[in-house]
């Protein structure tokens, strides 16, 4: 099944395509549901052709009722299915907040390891695009203090299509934050691997970039402004490493302590506001468990405490910026 | 199946019957299945009896939400069920996880429903409990026996129960689920999603609305402005039954005929059971209701007990003595006026082994407080 003419480099669109349809090829249990991902294909064609190729028993057009479309894909799995949930827009999953965190997200702990539920519930999420307040939002901290859900969110081709490979084999629900900004993004496409070849585990983060001087730990879309904020301190001197988590339930912590031996300095850097943002809990950790490897105090780079705005120049204000992570970065280095 | 009144006298049916003609209702009750919804009525009154006597001991924690005056909703709905079909039960329907499929023998262990065991150990907060007391009460379920486990949310579970027989559709079987919502969880977003949800693609869901008039201190006309709520089903498309939840076999009859045209492929239906709260919203509000009730709206309410009418029935259809029926004289009566003495042995009987069971079992270690958060990947 050819899924893409060019086989030699895949944008993160098609990479989390060719993810769900090996599942689904692999797995008949597998079934999908969310609003216009049959017929049409999903909002940004991420299921085009999944309905097609596995019929209407297997891909569902819900009413646009994302509490319900939860629900029942809860009740799919609790009777022997799989379930993938597509959100239309990440922000609508609060819309459906009540059966994820209550009754998908318990279902283990409450039924004292008897049932789980396989599902992942997958949408784009994240601003820098214009989106405004209500097509912009990364509110991964929600459901990060949602006991239950693991919670995904790739950078990369590559990372697209293997996490969400394994999340979809994962026999717990997992919320799976896809970057819109990334989708069709030329400058990050890249070979990805068929079949089992291509998986990536969660919870295992990964080293964008080697260095010594000051670790900047991040994921989804700051990656690349971390990586170009690395690049504005190469120039002043300083070797930057750059974490991407890629995983956020379960944290991997070990990865970024071990590169705190090396640089002794951390900048954590998230797109959610700051109060309680996930960039907090990871600064948190470290304060924890590896004080001592501190040379500098640690700092969060993050959206302001504030909606994302429509308009280019209030938008860019509240987000954090190449500009905002490398003057932080630059402070921590030469503290 | 008509709209608005759809029930068909026994009679009718028979006839029918005897012409060989297919018919979708179930068949017509024999006297021992009268005596059974009977012994069901009194075994459900009895439970509620009992935990409430419990509770004032004090051995019990959290909130018992009686069914008193209610039971003929939950014995008449469960009777008509197949062993694969579903239920989701809520906070005031703890009975309904023992009653079904009760008609494959009250302690028969392969019966697609708890065990009077798995309840009272639930109840009693032990390991005993089918969910090793994680959650309280009604927060139990099954997917052995088919019953969707609850939370709290009100009317959350109906888009579970879509999910459940969607997926049995899949596999090529024809279950049905019942699910039971108070009429105050009708207001609830989730309950017009998941039945409108449930009408799209058609699904054999039936909600049972036990319309006992009160949600917590709230009347059903701040919940929702119908006379009668089951006119809700006409915006959806489907069909809307009205039951006399005091009528055990009239609840009976109703929730077959939904079940049927359930199971026939047509789809959802809601079938509201009008009925009346008798007591506080739970234990802990009794003092209270007496209060923000007036006297007798509450006295009328209760003057319709269940087990009273079904025993009427039963004397007029020459199923029961007049001696017979007055030897349990519970209609009416209150926990505080009934002992052990005024029930069936047999009902007894069956809860004692239930209750012995739960204070045998021991409480969870609390380490399990910790256990169970994600299901280890292998
Ligand atoms: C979503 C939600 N909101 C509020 C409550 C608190 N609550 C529990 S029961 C109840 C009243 C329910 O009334 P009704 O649905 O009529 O059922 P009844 O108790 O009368 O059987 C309320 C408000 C809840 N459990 N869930
Ligand atoms: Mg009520």
């Amino acid at each position: 099944m050819a899924l893409i003419e060019n086989t030699e480099k895949v944008n993160y669109l098609n990479a989390l395509r060719e993810a769900i349809f090996e599942e689904f090829e692999l797995n008949e249990n597998f079934i999908a549901i969310g609003e216009d991902i049959g017929l049409l294909g999903g909002a940004f064609g991420v299921t085009d052709g999944l309905q097609a190729r596995f019929g209407t028993d297997r891909v569902y057009d819900a009413p646009i009722s994302e509490a319900t479309i939860v629900g029942t894909a809860c009740g799919l799995c609790l009777n022997g299915k799989r379930a993938m949930v597509e959100m239309q827009f990440i922000d609508f999953i609060s819309c459906g907040f009540d059966q994820i965190v209550n009754m998908v997200a318990t279902y283990h702990y409450r039924t004292a390891g008897e049932v789980s539920i396989p599902m992942v519930i997958r949408g784009p999420a994240g601003a820098y695009g214009g989106g405004a307040l209500y097509h912009s939002q990364m509110n991964e901290a929600w459901f990060a203090n949602s006991p239950g859900l693991k919670i995904v969110c790739p950078s990369t081709p590559a990372d697209a299509k293997g996490l969400l490979k394994s999340a979809l084999r994962d026999p717990n629900p997992v919320i799976f934050y896809e970057i819109k900004e990334l989708y069709r993004k030329r400058q990050i496409e890249e070979p990805v691997e068929r079949g089992d070849a291509s998986l990536v585990p969660l919870g295992k983060a990964k080293v964008r970039r080697e260095g010594s001087d000051v670790t900047i730990v991040t994921y989804g879309q700051n990656v690349y402004h971390c990586l170009d904020a690395a690049n504005n301190l190469k120039a002043e001197g300083f070797e930057a490493e750059v974490i991407d988590l890629r995983t956020l339930v379960p944290l991997d912590k070990q990865t970024v302590i071990e590169s705190m031996t090396k640089t002794n300095r951390l900048v954590v850097v998230n797109e959610a506001p700051r109060t309680c943002g996930f960039a907090g809990e990871v600064l948190a950790n470290v304060a924890e468990e590896a004080f001592e490897l501190l040379d500098a105090p640690p700092v969060r780079i993050s959206r302001m405490d504030t909606p994302v705005p429509w308009a280019k120049p209030l938008e860019m204000h509240v987000l954090p910026s190449v500009e905002s992570i490398t003057e932080a970065a630059l402070r921590t280095c030469r503290y | 199946m008509a709209k608005t009144d759809p029930a068909r006298t026994t009679k009718e049916r028979q006839s029918k019957a005897e012409k060989g003609a297919a018919d979708p209702l179930p068949a017509s009750l024999t006297k021992s299945d009268y005596q059974e919804l009977l012994l069901q009525l009194y075994l459900a009154r009895y439970f509620d009896v009992r935990l409430i006597k419990e509770k004032k001991r004090g051995r019990l924690r959290g909130t018992l939400y009686s069914s008193h005056n209610q039971e003929a909703i939950l014995v008449g709905s469960l009777f008509g069920l197949r062993p694969t079909d579903w239920i989701s039960p809520i906070h005031r329907d703890m009975p309904a996880f023992f009653l079904k499929d009760m008609r494959a023998g009250w302690s028969n262990p392969n019966r697609s429903g708890m065990s009077i065991e798995e309840v009272c150990g639930q109840v009693w907060g032990k390991v005993g409990s089918p969910g090793r007391a994680r959650d309280n009460w009604s927060h139990i379920g099954s997917t052995k026996h088919k019953i969707i486990h609850s939370t709290s949310m009100l009317a959350g579970t109906i888009p579970a129960a879509c999910g459940v027989v969607l997926a049995d559709r899949l596999d090529g079987k024809d279950s049905v689920a019942l699910t039971f919502n108070g009429e105050g969880s009708t207001a609830q977003g989730v309950f017009h999603e998941a039945i409108n949800f449930a009408s799209v693609h058609k699904l054999p869901v039936v909600t049972i609305v036990e319309n006992n008039q009160w949600a917590f201190g709230t009347p059903a006309h701040l919940e929702y402005a119908l006379e009668d709520f089951a006119r809700r089903a006409d915006g959806y498309g489907i069909p809307g039954l009205i039951a006399d939840g005091q009528d055990v076999i009239d609840v009976y009859e109703k929730v077959s005929e939904a079940v049927a045209w359930a199971r026939s492929g047509k789809g959802p239906s809601i079938v509201e059971c009008k009925s009346f709260r008798a007591y506080g919203h739970g234990d802990h509000d009794d003092d209270r209701a007496a209060k923000y009730r007036p006297k007798d709206e509450v006295k009328a309410g209760r003057s319709r007990d269940p087990i009273g009418i079904m025993k009427e029935k039963m004397i007029e259809l020459g199923y029961l003595s007049q001696k017979e029926a007055e030897k349990y004289p519970v209609e009416g009566k209150g926990a505080n006026d009934l002992t052990d003495e005024d029930f069936p042995k047999q009902v007894v009987e069956y809860l004692a082994k239930g209750v012995e069971f739960a204070i045998a079992s021991p409480v969870p270690p609390p380490e399990e407080g910790a256990m169970w958060v994600f299901r280890e990947v292998e």
